[in-house]
């Protein structure tokens, strides 16, 4: 298939996902705001910025960082590619360059979802209201995945599209459980009854609390946490998870002379699906993490590099 | 519902002369004058819906990109009887014809012009020539691959062609998409008649362009300026429909006057370019050099025969207005025929008498630039101001050459919704003619309408709205 499509419905699927965990990062920050004590609602609510690494961008437009500062920011500002209506925007885009390979099923999903998000922008979302926002964008984000699951044909074309949606899962999920994982470990150290509801919120921030709890019981463990999210192949928002979607994804596009995506995609699904949770002791969770976005940035690169952005 | 009469002296489509409908849509009256005011609101707001959703959008030149605007879509449909289109049809088909064997001779035994019928300067002049064309050899001497005819109905009930598009005629999805909404909202309707079918459209489009060049099994691609262009979505529908790629310049590469497309597994040569893009942009090397939109190298791969154009390079100098008043003595000379299909009668104002009658007679006759298009730069007469009429009065005498004028016609009508109801509203034609093995066309065409109240201008970048058009198979509906 064309170089640009692929590129196209990569980058189409990376923002429908990253819309998705922005919702539920920010519903979930904005909860534990509630919980937390009033000295440390700040940096709760920051971490949705820390993870979008766009901290410093929302301090140019705000002075500080209020629950309705943060929806406004997040969601419906459109001065930064950012905000989830900035990322459904990036998302319509790419899926107008690539309208002949989509079934009209996913376009009509994702050009809806664009129409319902002006809308929701000229409405504006109140602090009350944000729950049933995200409700939305999660609904949204289920309904264009269950419209590519099926109707798209299993071609180049749908690869592309799943390689985007794994590569930004998991991307997400190490950057959410770094951030999330040092928060709760530091309330569990303080002996506070917040730590329960730190290690919640790492859960729900990916979508894990109801797999948490089938297979580890009700006792909340931070290394059980970083297992399931890290290790266990069957969670969905697990690194071993998208890990193993991508190899085998990468193995079904049809290539030329391309290996070098093959290669390190490969060998960060070996890394992981051997390593165990001394290993990750070992290393420390923090540094585990940072070397995993690296590579999993290295593999996203050299996808673009391999199909999309080669030149005669 | 009620129905607002059309005005006299003028041939409404659906309308006979007994204040009812002509016979054939006698079936269609009825449907009209039972369905209650609510029941078309909820369906108008159903179309807009679904249009808007489905993103058969576009976009106008000068507005902010993106702004997605919908074109009118009127539920009424235009009916056009078994007789009237079969004689359309060939009249289309013997036009086309006519069409394409004058490109070939212009580029290269200049027979019509060593006859007299037309001057050497109206042909090698004219800045649609293009010399580089000249004893290019192409699969089947075909230029024009797909040419859009435009046709209205005067108030003799007889149709006139108005223009010849034969570059990149475009408006065919609005066609395909209009039908398929009406059968959504109103499949009651279609059960009940027996409405020519137009859905194979794209078929005989794959068709036409895979015998646009000798090679079996040749790959096609749609060539777009891009997503910010007006037609944007046809170009994507159109590949979507024939399951081709849909490419932008920059998707494309030359090398050793072969054409390849990028894709993930590395360069894929490209036999037949459908492009949408006009010829000056095609080529930076060739044309205009700022171009981003084009394929640099195109033009030479494409003259030595590596890569098929539908449309070719040069079809403008056949659609040009001032070559227009030709088209019926082109069809008596390379056919032997006479024009089934009759021309506007036209002044030529780069000649002395025709323009003297044309500023004699300027509030009556319909002033158009010879190469425009989009409805931009004319002049209709009789709904002119003062004002106006003189600034043309100044273009006409600075530049004669540029200009051509016809008189005006009484285009027909047809009930249209509009805000105050049911009323009158200007219409035009727009069949799509496919030149392949053979010419073949769907029955039908785009029908555009002008919904201002007695507006004659039905371009969608001017106001105007679309109408799904219903050729009969049998005798009425």
């Amino acid at each position: 298939m064309l170089s640009r499509a692929a590129s196209s419905l990569f980058w189409m699927a990376r923002y429908l996902e990253r819309a998705e965990s922005q919702a539920r990062l920010i519903n979930v920050s904005l909860t534990m705001a509630l919980i937390d004590v009033p000295e440390d609602r700040t940096e709760q609510l920051s971490v949705p910025l820390l993870v979008s690494g766009i901290h410093e961008v929302f301090f140019e437009y705000y002075e500080d960082i209020t629950p309705q500062n943060l929806i406004d920011f997040l969601v419906l500002d459109s001065r930064h590619p950012a905000s989830i209506f900035g990322i459904f925007q990036a998302a319509r885009d790419n899926a107008l360059q690539v309208r002949g390979n989509l079934s009209s099923d996913v376009w009509e999903s994702i050009n809806q979802a664009w129409f319902e998000m002006k809308d929701l922008q000229r409405r504006g979302v109140r602090e009350s209201s944000a729950s049933s926002v995200f409700d939305w964008v999660r609904e949204r984000s289920h309904s264009f995945r269950g419209a590519a699951y099926g109707t798209l044909l299993r071609n180049d074309a749908f690869h592309f599209l799943r390689l985007g949606t794994f590569i930004e899962r998991a991307d997400n999920t190490a950057r959410v459980l770094d951030i999330r994982h040092a928060m709760a470990t530091k309330a569990s150290e303080e002996q506070t009854t917040q730590a329960f509801f730190e290690w919640t919120a790492v859960l729900h921030s990916l979508a894990a609390f109801e797999a948490y709890q089938t297979l580890y019981g009700n006792n909340l463990e931070p290394m059980n946490v970083a297992e399931l999210l890290i290790l266990k192949p069957d969670v969905p928002r697990s690194l071993h998870g998208c890990l193993r979607e991508i190899a085998t994804l990468l193995e079904q596009v049809t290539s030329g002379d391309a290996r070098r995506a093959r290669r390190l995609a490969s060998s960060l699904y070996a890394n992981i699906r051997y390593g165990d949770r001394d290993y990750i002791a070992e290393c420390g969770l923090h540094n585990y993490l940072v070397d995993f976005l690296e590579r999993i940035q290295d593999i996203a690169g050299q996808i673009q590099q391999d199909y999309m952005g080669w030149q005669p | 519902m009620q129905i607002k009469k059309p005005a006299s002296g003028i041939y409404d489509e659906l309308f006979g002369e007994d204040d009812r409908f002509r016979p054939h849509c006698r079936m269609l009256e009825q449907w009209l004058k039972h369905s209650s005011e609510e029941l078309i609101t909820d369906k108008r707001r159903e179309a807009d819906v679904l249009f808007q959703r489905l993103g058969i959008t576009f976009n106008v030149y000068g507005e902010e990109q993106g702004a997605d605007r919908l074109i009118p879509f009127d539920l009424i449909p235009r009916v056009i009887s078994a007789a009237d289109w079969q004689k359309l049809q060939a009249g289309l088909r013997q036009r086309v014809q006519a069409l394409n064997r004058f490109l070939y001779d212009i580029y290269h035994d200049y027979d019509i012009v060593k006859a007299g019928v037309i001057s050497a300067e109206q042909v090698f002049a004219n800045p649609q020539y293009q010399p580089g064309m000249q004893n290019l050899k192409l699969p089947r001497n075909l230029y024009s691959h797909i040419a859009g005819i435009d046709l209205i109905r005067h108030n003799d009930g007889d149709f006139y062609v108005l223009e010849d598009n034969l570059r990149c005629p475009s408006g065919v999805s609005y066609m395909l998409e209009n039908r398929r909404m009406m059968m959504r909202l109103f499949p009651e309707l279609f059960s009940q008649l027996s409405v020519a079918p137009v859905d194979h459209y794209p078929n005989l489009l794959g068709e036409t362009l895979s015998a646009a060049t000798l090679k079996p099994d040749p790959t096609v691609v749609v060539l777009t300026p891009g997503r910010f262009n007006s037609a944007y979505f046809e170009h994507a529908f159109l590949a979507r429909q024939m399951g081709v790629e849909l490419v932008e310049g920059a998707d494309l590469f030359v090398s050793g006057n072969r054409v390849f497309m990028k894709t993930t597994v590395g360069p894929q040569q490209v036999d037949v370019i459908y492009r949408r893009i006009d010829d000056d942009f095609l080529d930076p090397l060739a044309g205009n050099p700022d171009s981003m939109l084009g394929v640099p190298g195109l033009y030479a791969a494409y003259r030595t025969g590596n890569v098929v154009l539908a449309n070719a390079m040069g079809t403008g100098v056949a659609d040009d207005k001032s070559i227009y008043p030709y088209v019926p003595d082109m069809i008596r000379f390379y056919l032997n025929e006479e024009p089934i299909l009759n021309n506007v009668p036209t002044w030529q104002c780069r000649k002395p008498e025709d323009l003297a009658y044309v500023l004699d007679h300027l509030d009556e006759l319909v002033v158009k630039e010879a190469q425009g298009a989009g409805g931009y730069g004319m002049l209709i007469g009789p709904k002119a101001s003062k004002k106006e009429l003189e600034t043309f009065r100044a273009l006409l005498r600075n530049r004669p050459g540029n200009y051509i004028a016809q008189p005006t016609l009484s285009l027909s009508t047809c009930p249209t919704f509009v805000e105050e109801g049911v009323a009158p509203r200007h219409l035009d034609l727009r069949p799509f003619v496919l030149s392949g093995k053979k010419i073949q066309m769907v029955p039908g065409g785009l029908t555009r309408v002008a919904l201002r109240e007695g507006s004659l201008v039905v371009n969608s970048s001017q106001g105007g709205g679309t109408k799904d058009t219903w050729v009969l198979e049998g005798e009425s509906c």
